[in-house]
């Protein structure tokens, strides 16, 4: 079993939560290029290491929150800004 | 939450989701009684504003003046359930959207009370029952009386909330109010029925 660090309700199973994909900034639509939106939309790095990510706990907090977490291991921490 | 303005229309009629099923009877130490039928305000407002404090809670715990029926909980960041008497409903909706004027940020009050399932499990072994049914640790420590977190109950996303006195008959017992939505009301019955079978537990169905 995965516990994932919900800033609100501490760790909780992962079955109570989304995973809504690795976070990166989102570039400005009204001067971004269409190869760079779609880079934005489809495209992830999926590295071997720490990745920021967005959390959603839909059946506890109902929450959006980020973190961070090893894709190897699996270990989470909080994120610099979580909520 | 009694500065109420006063209400003489009739009181809406409230009807629960769950067919209880053969009444069990064990022991009477530990009970089940459907409570859907009671009135259930859900309340979103801003964290720290106005509405906030009016309220007199905050996200996880619970709050209800002595005397009072109603029971104000915080089931979430800037997210409040508040349970009292459909007779009481129109007054406190009312009283809720006079706090929320004064309020700069984005607050809304909607009667849920036809919405959601509500049953209260109470008893000395109610912990037990709910242990084999949420991952979440129960212990006074974690959860006293006054505590209430959201979780998966049964894989239903469930707000349990610690009442002891609003238990039946006595205050010396953990109560546990169960609340979910609608359409997951009779499963979770029968989940908490299922699961209280060892512990001698008695039902009791909808009373209005």
């Amino acid at each position: 079993m995965m516990l994932v660090p919900c800033p609100w309700c501490g760790p909780r199973n992962v079955a109570e939560f989304r995973y809504v994909g690795e976070s990166s900034a989102r570039p400005d639509p009204a001067t971004t290029s269409a190869s760079d939106w779609r880079t934005y939309l489809y495209t992830r790095r999926n590295p071997c290491d720490w990745i920021k990510e967005t959390w959603y706990h839909r059946m506890g907090c109902r929450q959006y929150f980020g973190l961070e977490r090893h894709t190897m291991t699996n270990r989470t921490r909080p994120a610099e800004s979580s909520r | 939450m009694s500065d109420t303005s006063s209400y003489s229309g009739p009181a809406p009629v409230a009807r629960s989701p769950i067919t209880p099923g053969p009444t069990r009877v064990g022991d009477g130490a530990l009970s089940l009684n459907d409570e859907s039928s009671v009135g259930k305000l859900l309340v979103h407002a801003p964290v720290d504003g106005p509405m906030a404090g009016a309220l007199g809670t905050r996200f996880g715990r619970t709050a209800r003046e002595a005397g009072d029926d109603t029971l104000v909980v915080g089931s979430g960041p800037g997210e409040w359930l508040v349970v009292a008497s459909v007779q009481d409903l129109p007054k406190l909706t009312t009283w809720l959207e006079q706090q929320g004027e004064g309020d700069p940020g984005l607050v809304s009050v909607v009667d849920v009370t036809h919405g959601r399932a509500m049953m209260r499990l109470t008893g000395q072994a109610a912990a037990d029952v709910l242990a084999k049914l949420t991952a979440v640790d129960l212990s006074d420590s974690v959860v006293p009386d006054g505590g209430a977190f959201r979780s998966s109950v049964a894989r239903v996303a469930t707000d349990v909330i610690r009442d002891d006195s609003g238990g039946i008959a006595t205050s010396d017992r953990p109560s546990y109010l169960l609340h979910c939505e609608r359409s997951s009301g009779q499963y979770l019955w029968d989940a908490v029925v299922d699961a209280g079978g060892e512990f001698g537990l008695t039902t009791r169905g909808a009373t209005s």
